[in-house]
C-alpha cells in the first residue's frame, strides 16, 4: 500500500512536465476537454485573460470569447465531434478574446487536438495582436492623411505654378503698356490722350487677369500650415516607415544617423512628414534601377542654435547638373509617371516653414537631399505650447 | 559716378518681365541695367555703384534671398527690393533676417515698383 506504483511516478512525471510547460510556454495556452471545460491553463494565458486557474478550472471556455461565439461555441464542438470538419482545427485563425474585466482583444489562435484512450482534448495557442494590429491602424491612419495632403498640396501646386506663371507675362505686358503710357505723355498729337486712356485700361485688364490668378490661388491653397512644436526623430521615424514600405524586398540597406542633440522642431507634422516620404520614396525607386550597392541614409544634424539641417541621401544613378538646376521647378521630372510635383511640392513646405531645400552630389555616387528646419527652443516651447 | 548711383539693376530669369521692366522704368528717367541671372549681377562691374537692386526671388540657379547673402557678403550696401509671383510667410520671415522690407508681388501693379525705386534712390546710403 505505501509503495507507489511504477505507473502512477510515471503519470506524477508526465504531470510535473505539463505544468512547467504550462508555466514557461511563452504563448498563452488553454486545455480544454470534448465538452469545452477547462483542464489546464498557461500562466501566460491567466495573464492575459485576467483568470487565475483556479477560478475557471473546469468552466466553459466560452467565457473567453464575446458574443456570439459565446452562444455558439458549444455548437462549434458538436459539430466538429460529429462530423470530423475541420474549421479552425489545425488552421489558425484571428479571432476576438474577451478578457475578466469585459474588454476583448484580436487574437490569433491555433488549436491541436489530442485524443488519449476515450478522452478527446484540445489544446489552443494564443497570441495577442493587440500591439501589431495597433501599429498596423496607426501605419494606415498616417497613410491616409499623408496621401490626402498630397492629393491636396498637389493641387495647390499646381494652381500656384499657374498663378506664378501667368504672373510673368502679365507682369511684362503691364510694365510694357506702363511705359508706353509714358512716352505717350510726351507726344503732342490730338490721338494722344485717347491712346492713353486706352492704353491704361488695357494695363487694368492684365491686372485683372492677375487678380483672378491670385483669387484661384487663395481658393485652393490648403489652409494656414499647423505649425507646431513637434519631435524630427519621430517625424523621420513615421514617414520612414510609411514610406520604405517594400524597401527591404528591393535590398536597400537604411540607415539612421540621428543627432541626438536634434529632437524639437517648428513643423506642420503632416507637411514634414509628406516632404520625407516624397525624398524617402524618390531615393528608393531610382536605387531600384542599379544594381550594386543600395544605401539609403538619413541624417539628422544641428547646423546652429536655430536651425536643424535633415539630409536623405542614396547611392542611386545620380543626376545630371542639367536636371538637377531646374529639379525643385514644377513639372520638371526624370520619371515615366508621375507629373514632376513632387519636389516642387517639398520646396514649398519647405520654405513656408522658412527653410531651404537643395540637392547636392554624393561624392561616392548617388544624390543628397537635404533640407533645413527650425529648431524650438523652450521659449517657443512655453509660448507655443503654454 | 554721381550719375549711376540713381542706376537701379535688375535681376529676373524671365527675358520679357526684365526688359518690359527696364522699359518702363527708363520711360519715367531712371538708368537702368537688367542681368538674367545671379552671377551675371556679382561680375557686373559697376555692381557698388548702383543706388538700388531689384531682385527676383525665384530663379534656377540661386534664390533671390541667397543671392542678397552674397551681396552683403561682399559687402554692397544698396536698397534692394525683392520681387516675386508668390510670397509666403517663410519666404517674408527669411526677407526680413535678411534685411529686406520691400517685397512687390507680380504682376507689380500700378506704379509699385517705381515708388519704391525711387523711395529707396532717395534714402540716405546705409552704413557700409
Amino acid at each position: 500500500m505505501s509503495d507507489t506504483l511504477p505507473i502512477e511516478v510515471a503519470l506524477q512525471a508526465a504531470e510535473a512536465r505539463l505544468r512547467s510547460i504550462l508555466q514557461t510556454v511563452p504563448d498563452a495556452m488553454i486545455i480544454i476537454d470534448e465538452r469545452g471545460r477547462i483542464e489546464s491553463l498557461s500562466t501566460t494565458a491567466e495573464r492575459l485573460f485576467g483568470y487565475s486557474m483556479g477560478e475557471v478550472a473546469g468552466k466553459n471556455i466560452k467565457m473567453f470569447m464575446p458574443t456570439p461565439h459565446r452562444e455558439q461555441h458549444d455548437g462549434y464542438l458538436k459539430r466538429y465531434l460529429q462530423t470530423g470538419e475541420r474549421h479552425i482545427i489545425g488552421i489558425g485563425r484571428i479571432v476576438t478574446g474577451q478578457r475578466k474585466d469585459g474588454t476583448t482583444f484580436p487574437m490569433h489562435l491555433t488549436i491541436g487536438e489530442l485524443r488519449s484512450a476515450d478522452k478527446h482534448y484540445f489544446t489552443g495557442f494564443i497570441r495577442d495582436l493587440t500591439d501589431q494590429q495597433l501599429t498596423e491602424s496607426r501605419l494606415k491612419e498616417l497613410q491616409s492623411e499623408v496621401t490626402h495632403m498630397s492629393r491636396f498640396t498637389a493641387l495647390g501646386e499646381m494652381a500656384s505654378t499657374l498663378a506664378h506663371e501667368i504672373n510673368q507675362p502679365l507682369t511684362a505686358i503691364n510694365n510694357y503698356l506702363r511705359g508706353c503710357n509714358r512716352l505717350l505723355e510726351r507726344i503732342d498729337d490730338p490721338a494722344a490722350p485717347m491712346l492713353r486712356d486706352a492704353i491704361g485700361k488695357a494695363a487694368d485688364q492684365a491686372l485683372r487677369a492677375g487678380d483672378i490668378i491670385r483669387r484661384l490661388r487663395e481658393f485652393v491653397a490648403r489652409g494656414d500650415s499647423e505649425r507646431r512644436i513637434e519631435s524630427l526623430p519621430k517625424l523621420i521615424e513615421d514617414a520612414s516607415t510609411l514610406a520604405l514600405i517594400g524597401a527591404k524586398e528591393n535590398g536597400i540597406a537604411v540607415a539612421f544617423r540621428l543627432d541626438p542633440a536634434v529632437d524639437l522642431v517648428i513643423a506642420d507634422r503632416i507637411q514634414i512628414q509628406q516632404v520625407l516620404v516624397n525624398l524617402i520614396r524618390n531615393a528608393v525607386e531610382v536605387m531600384a534601377e542599379v544594381n550594386g550597392v543600395r544605401e539609403l541614409d538619413i541624417e539628422t544634424r544641428a547646423v546652429s542654435d536655430e536651425t536643424v539641417q535633415v539630409s536623405v541621401a542614396d547611392t542611386g544613378g545620380g543626376l545630371s547638373p542639367e536636371v538637377a538646376r531646374h529639379l525643385f521647378q514644377p513639372f520638371v521630372t526624370t520619371k515615366q509617371k508621375g507629373m514632376g510635383l513632387g519636389l516642387s511640392i517639398c520646396r514649398t513646405i519647405v520654405e513656408a516653414h522658412g527653410g531651404k531645400i537643395w540637392v547636392d552630389a554624393r561624392p561616392q555616387g548617388g544624390t543628397i537631399f537635404r533640407f533645413t528646419l527650425r529648431a524650438a527652443d523652450h521659449h517657443e516651447e512655453e509660448t507655443l505650447v503654454g | 559716378m554721381g550719375q549711376l548711383s540713381r542706376a537701379v539693376a535688375i535681376v529676373d530669369d524671365d527675358a520679357a518681365v526684365r526688359h518690359a521692366l527696364k522699359f518702363a522704368l527708363e520711360s519715367e528717367g531712371l538708368n537702368v541695367r537688367v542681368h538674367g541671372r545671379a552671377p551675371a549681377l556679382l561680375d557686373d562691374p559697376e555692381l557698388y555703384r548702383y543706388g538700388c537692386l531689384v531682385i527676383d526671388y525665384r530663379m534656377p540657379d540661386v534664390d533671390g534671398l541667397e543671392l542678397v547673402d552674397a551681396l552683403r557678403r561682399r559687402g554692397v550696401s544698396a536698397p534692394i527690393i525683392m520681387i516675386t509671383g508668390r510670397a509666403n510667410a517663410g519666404m517674408r520671415e527669411r526677407a526680413g533676417r535678411a534685411g529686406i522690407d520691400t517685397i512687390l508681388e507680380k504682376p507689380l501693379s500700378d506704379s509699385a515698383l517705381s515708388t519704391a525705386i525711387h523711395s529707396a534712390l532717395a534714402a540716405p546710403p546705409a552704413a557700409p
